[in-house]
């Protein structure tokens, strides 16, 4: 219940502006959790989380046994463990409205905006605070305390190392950097047989993904897995959905139906029903190898999903947007749009998808970000 | 001076008590109208134990207010039947319903049509998985949650599923043509159908009342109830239903009142 300071009516936790007066309301409440690779549900079935030292570091050694180019990582003497600290924001621009509320700002050394003092990176361009930070303060003191994510990364870049194009950079459940994966073989499969910060996902398929170059575009192969490898897709860019195409809003998995065409019993009875408003298909909600929960018809002026706003609502996952996407109808096919949602829209690989650069990529329980 | 009550016998002028077929004076017959005094209906609406069907919303082509009298043993509804035919509805089998006697009491009887026939419910009705009903313009199936196929594979890899929620059972929306619409599994143990704030709400179906009907489970098995909607809730019958007076059908778009005199 939030009291509005304005007229004192009582308002209900969600809403943004107050039902008496119209006031804006404070927003606390209203702010989406940053996204994790979220325990699925059912819990996690195995330990898979790559903070685990131990299992990780056991991981690396299988990695390096079927793959040599790995040797780099292991250079790095740092337990992956020590990396939690404060808790941060997600990294890509958070949309103004869902902001954190915080007093006391100071500029990002990188793009200049003021970034609220509580944040790890800056919410503008994603620039790690804390690197500069250390780095300035105390160079020799990387090696201890939260700085050492950072020097993953930079083992991994270091000169005389065999250097990998690309790389796949865990984002761990804070919104942090974890572990880098070089992607240096071309290809570089990816799955639980190859180990490393895979082995213990037991969301991913043993030979679960393929990265490779095509001239300087990184593309991702989904090598039939289960479970499949899901790209964030740009904001306000039109995707276009095909019959069975698959998508994740949170830890929603959803799936579009195209149209059926209606069939009619032999003597020409047409099988009745409610009206047919001239739908685009379904989304439906997955829970299960080809079971559906939930489904809405997409009528043909389109639909939005959100938490709290839209057609299609999911009031209890916490990494929904207020509004996150819409599925829409332009000149006869139909798409999927973020419009601008805290932690994006993934869209399921079909086979082969060029990965841009920065892109973020789901697979198994991890999410990951491709830097090349 | 006063009439003579009985019959008067047209040979000898002699009464003859009613129930007597010759005159005990001559011995002369009596006619037969005579013999059984029988009150006859000035029509043919009026006989006991006959009901009627009155078209409350129906087919374009045979128009409103009609009404059907049952004075036959059975009576076949159909697009293209000769008793009560509905031409121009396409949600109609040929022969789709038989209203026929059995004994005193009406019933109907789907004749393995497409689409079924539908009753209003009275307050509350049982319903089982399989079954369809009506609410406003919308159709719906009662299913039941499909089985969780959400084990891991031989290989070990667990399957990544939306959040699951335990549900006894679901409601589905069919469309006109077949498909599935909407999709809602019970939360707790109900499902509500209405035209707001409800688990399936249709705030464009005129038809529909704000709060309408809702499945509810009690125990193992499933009851439709009727939320004293303005134009009831229709389930359709399993073979034959017994009729009584006030009960509404639905056969394809039309909407027929059945009245039985007593």
């Amino acid at each position: 219940m939030i009291v509005c300071s304005r007229c004192s009516k009582e308002n209900q936790d969600h809403y943004k502006f107050c039902l008496g007066c119209g006031a804006e309301l404070p927003r606390e409440s209203s702010k989406p959790r940053s996204f994790t690779a979220p325990t699925p549900p059912g819990g996690t079935p195995s330990p898979a989380r790559t903070t685990n030292a131990p299992q990780a570091q056991a991981g690396r050694a299988e990695a390096v046994a079927s793959a040599p180019q790995l040797e780099q990582l292991e250079i790095d003497p740092t337990p992956v463990e020590a990396v939690r600290s404060k808790p941060v924001a997600v990294e890509d621009p958070l949309p103004p409205e869902l902001a954190p509320l915080s007093d006391e700002t100071s500029p990002c050394p990188h793009c200049g905006s003021d970034v609220p003092e509580n944040f790890r990176f800056c919410h503008v361009c994603g620039h790690d605070l804390d690197a500069e930070a250390f780095g300035e303060a105390a160079g020799a003191a990387l090696g201890d305390g939260p700085a050492e994510r950072v020097s993953a990364p930079a083992v991994a870049e270091a000169p005389g190392a065999a250097v990998a194009r690309a790389r796949l950079v865990l984002i761990q459940p804070d919104g942090s950097e974890g572990e880098a994966f070089p992607l240096s073989g071309d290809p570089t499969l990816i799955g639980r047989s190859t180990g490393g910060i895979f082995a213990n996902d037991a969301y991913l398929s043993p030979e679960h993904a393929e990265f490779r170059f095509e001239s300087d575009q990184l593309v991702v192969k989904d090598m039939e897995s289960l479970n499949g490898v899901y790209i964030r897709i740009e904001p306000d860019v039109p995707i276009e959905l095909f019959d069975g195409s698959i998508f994740r809003v949170g830890q929603e998995i959803l799936q579009f139906e195209g149209p059926v065409a209606p069939d009619s019993a032999d003597d020409g009875t047409q099988h009745m029903g409610s009206p047919h408003q001239g739908y685009l298909g379904r989304i439906s909600l997955v829970i299960g190898r080809d079971t559906t929960g939930n489904s809405h018809p997409i009528p043909p002026h389109g639909i939005h999903l959100g938490r709290e706003r839209g057609d299609v609502v999911f009031h209890g996952d916490g990494y929904v947007s207020g509004l996150h996407c819409r599925v829409h109808s332009e000149v006869g096919h139909v798409f999927l749009t973020d419009v601008g949602s805290s932690n994006g829209t993934f869209v399921r690989v079909s086979n082969e998808s060029y990965v841009p650069q920065g892109t973020f990529v789901l697979m198994g329980q991890q999410l990951f970000r491709a830097e090349y | 001076m006063e009439q003579a009550r009985n019959y008067v016998c047209t040979e000898c002028a002699s009464a003859v008590p009613s129930g007597h077929k010759f005159c005990g004076a001559c011995g002369a017959g009596v006619p037969p109208e005579a013999q059984t005094l029988e009150t006859r209906f000035f029509g043919a609406l009026q006989m006991p134990g006959k009901a009627r069907l009155i078209v409350v919303r129906g087919d374009e082509a045979m128009g409103e207010g009609l009404s059907y009298l049952l004075q036959a043993t059975e009576h076949v509804a159909g697009r293209e039947a000769d008793q009560i035919p509905f031409p121009s509805d396409n949600w109609l089998s040929p022969k789709h319903a038989n209203f026929l006697y059995r004994g005193e009491k009406l019933v109907v009887r789907d004749e393995g049509s497409l689409n079924g026939v539908y009753i209003r419910v009275r307050g509350a009705a049982p319903i089982q998985i399989g079954d369809h009903f009506m609410c406003g313009q919308q159709l719906f199936r009662v299913d039941a949650t499909p089985k969780d196929t959400s084990g891991p594979e031989a290989d070990q890899t667990y399957f990544y599923s939306s959040p699951r929620r335990p549900s006894a059972f679901r409601v589905t929306q069919v469309l006109e043509g077949g498909m599935d619409g909407i999709v809602c599994c019970a939360h707790e143990q109900s499902v509500q159908v209405g035209r707001e704030d409800c688990d399936i709400n249709f705030p464009g179906d005129v038809y529909m009342s704000p709060r309408h009907a809702r499945i509810e489970m009690s125990g193992e098995s499933l009851e439709l109830v009727d939320e004293n909607s303005q134009n009831g809730t229709y389930v359709r019958i399993r073979g034959e239903r017994e009729l009584s007076h006030g009960d509404y059908l639905f056969l394809g778009r039309n909407l027929l009142r059945v009245e039985v005199t007593a």
